[in-house]
């Protein structure tokens, strides 16, 4: 079978091959932070599904409309028949869009990666909300959340439009984000994680905030296995800051401090019972979605 | 004393350069910018200690280490650094090289020979030289050569270096110093350096008005040669031909075969076995029907370092009888002589007066000195060239003193003879003016000279300046060992009793026409003029390798003679560790080897400029077009 055109393709963020199968994964969220909301996402506490549970005498003041009449016929005590709660979860999309995003197809993969995960909330009857960090004057560019089918291509369409730019650091992106979100569920990061700023404030109200963190590290093979064969004057994307480097046996040192880096985002994540990994952006998406996530158990 | 030395610290203000180096280092160090999408790891990255380290340190400004290493290195080449040699920084120095025959024994086989050695040596001290410096080089066998004058043109030492070339003769250092004190007259000097392997005597008659440092070269390996070579006369009248070989004091018992060779025909073969400084004395019997060359070599089985003393050459000459002239009017050498055997006296019997050429004349006619004779006796004679110095007056005298070793006096007892004639010498007249008309005074008499005897290129002549007749000597015991000491000696000028082998040096003089010019071929093939005297004697032919000289007249040969080593000492190859000059003033070999003056700058320039390369390669290889 032949790929379509990029014009037949419902997506530029990944080939419609891709999109087929990624319809059919969900999300796997571990807190289940739902929103009294109807939903798909049964909650602890009984309610209003159809999915039946459990029995419990009839106390005066509970609906009657539940009290199982076929069991009142036989055993002439009122019994009220309890059913799941199905609630509603949100699912964020957190996209950091800074200036270091531009190297080296990461931003592409992390919006692929951001799109994959809008498919999975919006065909799993999730609330898929996007927010872009990329301005330090700017407020965050948001797509309000949405759910349903139809709101795919808008999804995409936002997704589709977003351009790495700026240097707000992340912290300070997700600092602003909270301030107009509202809503529990889980919040997909996508990042490189490479700031200054202080990130264990920022996760800690991600998770204050009832959002489950996803966080996804896209990392370039510069940033993996960096390569310096002169000296050179390394220059930030983002801050302008130089640094002069000479090559030697910095680059051991460079992959201990990468993998310690690394090790500490996983704990941190861990420690707010989320989760973490890591991909370069020449992974490729199919890979990510379904080998890596699914053995991770962030998608089924 | 400093080890090192500065020949020009002036220029030790380029160090300065530095200053510049240093800024335009930082203010033309540009690194490739690099976009990155963060620092945030990079830092955490230079700030480990790892990185911090000294090392590390250096290495982030290797670059301007480099250069500071480089001017440092050209600023010390621009000061011209020296090593201080052992002595004090010499200005002008003569180095004396001994070229004697032993300076070409090898340390072992197929190795080098000391002159080699001493002359790598030497090209090392030329090439170091400073510019300020200036050498002489002054080679020295049996005599000495100039072969350059004071000069710091290296290529000119170099050049004389390369002329250097062994001479099969002994050394002789006097005659080296010599030339030396001589160049010290125009270019004053503090210190001669002599390069030898020892083989020198050890005694020097030399007053040293100069500080000498001997350097020793290693002695050659063990060695085995000829020594001597003669030949006697034996009583059937055939020659004993007395040949001597010897060996060095390290050399391990090695056989050897010494061959005799008759006018190029191998006629006889002798094995020996030598070692330790051990000597054998070997005799050939040799038929004198014929004149004839002798030609000795000696083959060792084993290493012998040494091969100019493995050849010896000896010229016999037939046998025949002395001739001896006595005219009748002196009737007691007459009686004396015919009392000799082995001799013709003539005139004969039958008044026969013989060829005009004699090995003995004894005659008191002034017309008999046109005779030709290697040895002459001229009775009651007074020579031309002293007869307005001496003259004889007619009174009785004694003899006051004589020399009781010259040849013809040898056990002659003159005491209380008695003279009825004078000799005097004239008033303004001393024995010197005598001695520098080439007259030795061998009798003294009363008031003069009785007899003197001149010699000149093959002739030995004795001058009665009385008549014998006139005296009691004819009836003295003495008288008859005169006439004996004259024949023998007449014996041995004409070969005829005792011949020895020609040394290498001088020809021994060689009688041709008179006046003419020769060719002379020397065993290495070179060539040159001589030319004889009146006499026709051709003399003073340099032979300073062993081998055949070849006389031609045109391309006509006229004679071939051979020259020998000969020399127990060169093929000893002894070493003197000291040298001990007049005044017992000693000279020891130093012990370490030759240090003189050595300039660093070429090796410091070398250095700077392997570093510049590479710098080029490791910075600029990048950007470098060879890489393309």
């Amino acid at each position: 079978m032949t790929e379509p055109s990029r014009d037949s393709r419902v997506t530029t963020l990944f080939p419609n091959t891709l999109l087929n199968r990624v319809e059919r994964l969900r999300i796997v969220s571990m807190r289940r932070f739902t929103d009294k909301r109807r939903g798909e996402h049964l909650h602890g506490c009984s309610g209003t599904s159809t999915e039946f549970t459990d029995y419990r005498d009839y106390v005066p003041g509970d609906d009657v409309r539940r009290v199982d009449w076929n069991i009142f016929a036989r055993l002439n005590r009122p019994y009220l028949k309890l059913y799941r709660q199905e609630e509603e979860m949100n699912v964020v999309l957190l996209v950091d869009a800074s200036l270091s995003m531009s190297f080296e197809r990461k931003i592409e993969q992390a919006k692929g990666l951001a799109g994959a995960f809008g498919v999975m909330g919006l065909l799993g009857t999730e609330r898929v909300s996007v927010a872009v960090f990329n301005g330090r004057e700017n407020t965050p560019a948001r797509l309000l959340p949405c759910a349903g089918r139809a709101s795919m291509h808008k999804v995409f369409g936002f997704l589709e439009k977003i351009e790495a730019a700026g240097d707000e650091p992340l912290d300070e992106g997700i600092e602003t984000f909270l301030k107009y979100h509202t809503g529990r569920g889980i919040a997909v990061l996508l990042s490189d994680f490479l700031t200054f700023g202080d990130l264990k404030r920022s996760l800690n109200r991600l998770t204050g905030a009832g959002l489950e963190i996803f966080a996804v590290q896209v990392l370039g093979p510069a940033e993996l296995s960096p390569e310096v064969d002169s000296d050179v004057r390394l220059v930030d994307s983002e801050t302008g800051d130089t640094l002069d480097v000479s090559p030697g046996e910095l680059l051991e040192i460079y992959s201990e401090y990468r993998e310690e880096f690394q090790r500490n985002l996983a704990l941190m994540c861990r420690q707010r019972l989320g989760r973490f990994v890591s991909v370069a952006s020449t992974d490729s998406l199919e890979w990510v979605l379904l080998d890596l996530l699914r053995r991770r158990g962030w998608v089924k | 004393m400093n080890a090192f030395g500065f020949y020009a610290p002036v220029y030790a203000w380029l160090a300065l350069l530095a200053v510049p180096l240093v800024l335009f280092y930082f203010l033309k160090l540009k690194r490739p910018r690099k976009m990155t999408p963060s620092l945030v790891l990079w830092r955490q990255v230079m700030n480990d200690s790892r990185v911090n380290s000294p090392f590390q340190r250096f290495k982030r400004n290797v670059l301007l280490l480099i250069q500071l290493f480089l001017l440092a290195l050209l600023v010390l080449a621009a000061t011209q650094p020296y090593w201080h040699g052992k002595a004090s920084r010499a200005k002008r120095l003569p180095i004396l090289v001994d070229c004697s025959a032993s300076m070409a024994a090898l340390d072992k086989a197929g190795g080098s020979a000391r002159l080699d050695a001493a002359r790598a040596k030497l090209r090392e001290i030329v090439n170091g030289m400073l510019p300020d410096q200036e050498f002489c080089i002054i080679s020295f066998g049996r005599s000495a050569h100039k072969l350059a004058d004071f000069t710091n043109n290296k290529r000119v030492l170099l050049d004389a270096l390369a002329q250097l070339k062994v001479e099969d003769v002994p050394g002789d250092l006097e005659s080296a110093l010599r030339v030396a004190q001589a160049v010290g007259r125009t270019s004053p000097f503090d210190q001669v350096m002599l390069f030898s392997d020892g083989n020198l005597p050890a005694q020097v008659d030399f007053e040293l008005p100069f500080t000498l440092s001997y350097q020793k070269l290693p002695p050659g390996g063990q060695n085995f040669g000829i020594t001597s070579l003669n030949a006697q006369r034996s009583p059937d009248g055939a020659w004993d031909v007395f040949v001597r070989v010897e060996c060095s004091a390290e050399a391990a018992e090695t056989p050897a075969t010494v061959e005799l060779k008759r006018d190029g025909e191998r006629v006889r073969a002798e094995t020996v076995t030598l070692g330790r400084g051990q000597a054998q004395r070997l005799i050939f019997h040799v038929s004198s029907e014929s004149a004839c060359r002798l030609e000795v070599n000696l083959a060792s089985d084993g290493f012998d370092s040494l091969a100019s003393d493995n050849r010896a050459y000896l010229e016999l000459p037939a046998a025949r009888s002395l001739w001896v002239f006595a005219p009748a009017s002196l009737a007691s050498y007459r009686h004396a002589l015919e009392a000799l055997p082995g001799l013709r006296l003539f005139p004969d019997e039958s008044g026969r007066s013989g060829e005009a050429v004699f090995d003995l004349v004894v005659t008191d006619r002034p017309e008999d000195r046109s005779l030709d004779a290697k040895v002459a006796l001229y009775v009651g004679m007074v020579p031309d060239a002293v007869s307005g110095r001496v003259g004889v007056a007619r009174e009785g005298t004694t003899v006051v003193d004589w020399r009781r070793t010259a040849s013809a006096l040898q056990h002659v007892d003159l005491t209380d003879l008695l003279l009825l004639e004078d000799p005097r010498l004239a008033s303004d007249t001393g024995e010197g003016e005598l001695e520098s008309l080439g007259f030795e005074t061998l009798v003294h008499g009363g008031h003069g000279p009785v007899l003197l005897e001149k010699r000149t290129a093959g002739k030995d002549a004795y001058y009665f300046l009385v008549h014998t007749d006139h005296s009691t000597f004819p009836y003295r015991v003495g008288f008859p060992i005169l006439v004996s000491n004259l024949v023998r000696q007449a014996s041995e000028a004409a070969g005829l009793t005792e011949m020895r082998a020609a040394l290498t040096g001088v020809l021994p003089p060689v009688k041709l026409a008179p006046n003419k010019s020769y060719s002379i071929e020397g065993p290495d093939g070179s060539k040159h003029e001589e030319r004889s005297d009146a006499e026709g004697a051709l003399a003073g032919i340099p032979a300073p390798w062993v081998g055949e000289y070849s006389i031609f007249d045109g391309s006509d040969p006229k004679a071939v003679v051979g020259a020998s080593l000969l020399s127990t000492h060169e093929t000893s190859l002894a070493t003197a560790g000291e040298l001990t000059f007049s005044e017992n003033l000693a000279v020891s070999a130093d012990r370490a080897p030759a240090r003189v003056d050595r300039a660093l700058s070429p090796t410091i320039a070398l250095i700077a400029l392997a570093v510049l390369l590479f710098e080029w390669l490791y910075y600029h290889r990048s950007a470098g077009w060879f890489v393309r």
